[in-house]
């Protein structure tokens, strides 16, 4: 049976795009296809005119610098230290001075509202708001043009959720990207979104500025 | 469906299940190689992947290494002593004991220990998303948790498997030579000498448990990838792994024995 069925959906540059829908309407599916985690029985997926899906391994990898996924469950890499979780990326692909390196990720610990006294502890030793966090953090260090969260307030209280929404703003200010956005969550498309897309059943049922999402959409929606 | 067909259902799933594992191993490992011009780049990984598999085994490999040593000693000299010469009883120990009884019991352990976490390990990660999150980190997850663990087990078990052996025989010559004085020590070391076969004494002692090695981490690996459905699925698949690589280990042994001969 299929997820998605014939989803139409332009991305604008520079946008905060929310993709709202119910739990189990294929949300982490269609986050996933957008980066190809998964492959997509059919269909097209372009970035500024260049097809995704028929990219080979190695042009894939090059275009894994342009993007960075917060995942619903943090994904950080729990044998590793906050430190190394962040430092990650940029070792293993750049050629970056120990410096910078220091730089760029006590830069993005503090943007998320971290103390340098986490680098050392692991993501296990972390609460899940501060997991969060550091998930947010690594996706910054990558500096990419575009950032996909999915469901990044689920599962956190409301302050954390609120503080997690305020993150999202600023970090679209400060590294002016491109940021896509599934989630369940009423009030954070509120906060941030600029164009929102109704999911429900695999099929996106509207397109549009916040303004234009009315409650009797919301109501259709979650029924 | 009637129990006739659902017999012949079950059957051919099982049957198909059993070669997509098979398809799916022999693609893992020709990943892995194809993944092994990386190794450098994989450096860190493969380090802490060596240290698992050595430093932290050597513990278990050297108290399983000792009591080899001393029940094959105790059973052998009191089973063999009115019918073989003393001499012919300790050759007869240690060629059993190094070629066969050591690699192939610290395998089957290192089996259990090794391969199970290991299962678990990329397990938990497939179910929490971090296999997904190396990929938008372009890090293979071929080349950064299989491979290094492969090559390991590789390297890494040979060395062990010396290191019980040496270990093995001399808990035997302790309680033969030393604690009972059943033999002499000249006597036991003549044992040791007597139709000395090269090849098979370093090469069947480094080939055997290296592809022991390979095999329990790449079976360990393969059903963590595999992993779906929360701990369970976790749970599962370490059973898997350690059953799967133990019968793979004592069909291989039979069959890379005759090999080596
Ligand atoms: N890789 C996949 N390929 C195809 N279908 C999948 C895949 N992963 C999950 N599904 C199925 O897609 C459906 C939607 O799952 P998905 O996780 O996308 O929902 P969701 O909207 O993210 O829900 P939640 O709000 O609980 O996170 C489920 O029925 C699931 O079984
Ligand atoms: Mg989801």
């Amino acid at each position: 049976m299929p997820v998605l069925k014939g989803i139409d959906l332009d991305i604008h540059d520079n946008e905060t795009l929310v993709i709202l829908g119910p739990s189990g309407q294929g949300k982490t599916v269609f986050i996933k296809t957008l980066v190809r985690l998964i492959h997509p029985d059919s269909g097209s997926i372009c970035y500024d005119g260049e097809e995704l899906l028929t990219l080979s391994h190695k042009q894939l990898y090059r275009f894994n610098d342009r993007i960075a996924f917060v995942f619903q469950n943090s994904a950080l890499l729990d044998f590793l230290s906050v430190q190394d979780n962040l430092q990650l990326y940029l070792l293993m692909h750049k050629a970056i001075s120990p410096r910078d390196l220091q730089r760029r990720t006590l830069e993005a610990l503090h943007f998320v509202g971290l103390d340098d006294d986490v680098l050392d502890k692991f993501p296990e030793e972390l609460s899940g708001g501060m997991r969060k966090r550091v998930a947010i953090a690594r996706a910054m260090v990558k500096r990419p043009q575009y950032l996909f969260y999915d469901e990044p307030t689920t599962g956190l209280d409301q302050t954390n959720a609120e503080k997690i929404s305020e993150l999202i703003k600023m970090l679209k200010k400060e590294i002016s990207a491109t940021s896509i956005i599934v989630t369940h969550d009423i009030k954070l498309m509120r906060d941030v979104a600029d164009r929102v897309a109704l999911l429900k059943d695999g099929l996106i049922s509207f397109v549009g500025d916040r303004d234009e999402v009315s409650e009797q959409m919301l109501d259709f929606l979650y029924e | 469906m009637n129990k006739s067909q659902k017999f012949f259902v079950g059957l051919g799933d099982k049957t198909i299940a059993f070669f997509t594992n098979v398809y799916d191993m022999t693609y893992l490992l020709l990943q892995t190689i194809k993944a092994l011009p990386r190794l450098w780049f994989y450096r860190r990984q493969l380090i802490e992947q060596i240290y698992i598999f050595s430093v932290k085994t050597l513990p278990i490999a050297a108290i399983i290494a000792v009591f080899i040593g001393l029940g094959a000693t105790v059973q052998g000299t009191y089973q063999s002593s009115d019918l073989l010469s003393r001499a012919i009883t300790v050759n007869v120990i240690f060629k059993s004991t190094i070629l066969e009884l050591c690699p192939i019991v610290l395998s089957l352990v290192l089996a259990g220990k090794l391969g199970a976490s290991l299962a678990a390990e990329i397990g938990s990660m497939k179910i929490s998303e971090q296999i997904e999150a190396l990929e938008t980190l372009s890090l293979d997850p071929v080349g950064f948790l299989v491979m290094p663990r492969v090559v390991a087990g590789l390297l890494m078990l040979p060395v062990i498997t010396i290191f019980a052996n040496f270990l093995a025989m001399f808990s035997s010559f302790f309680v033969s030579a030393v604690i009972s004085e059943w033999i002499s020590p000249q006597e036991f070391y003549s044992g040791l000498e007597m139709d000395f076969k090269t090849f098979e004494m370093y090469f069947g002692n480094l080939i055997k448990p290296a592809v022991y090695g390979l095999m329990i981490a790449l079976v360990g690996s393969h059903f963590g990838l595999q992993t779906s459905g929360g701990a369970r699925g976790v749970g599962e698949s370490s059973t898997k792994a350690v059953v799967i690589s133990a019968i793979l280990i004592v069909i291989w042994d039979y069959y890379l024995g005759r090999l080596l001969l």
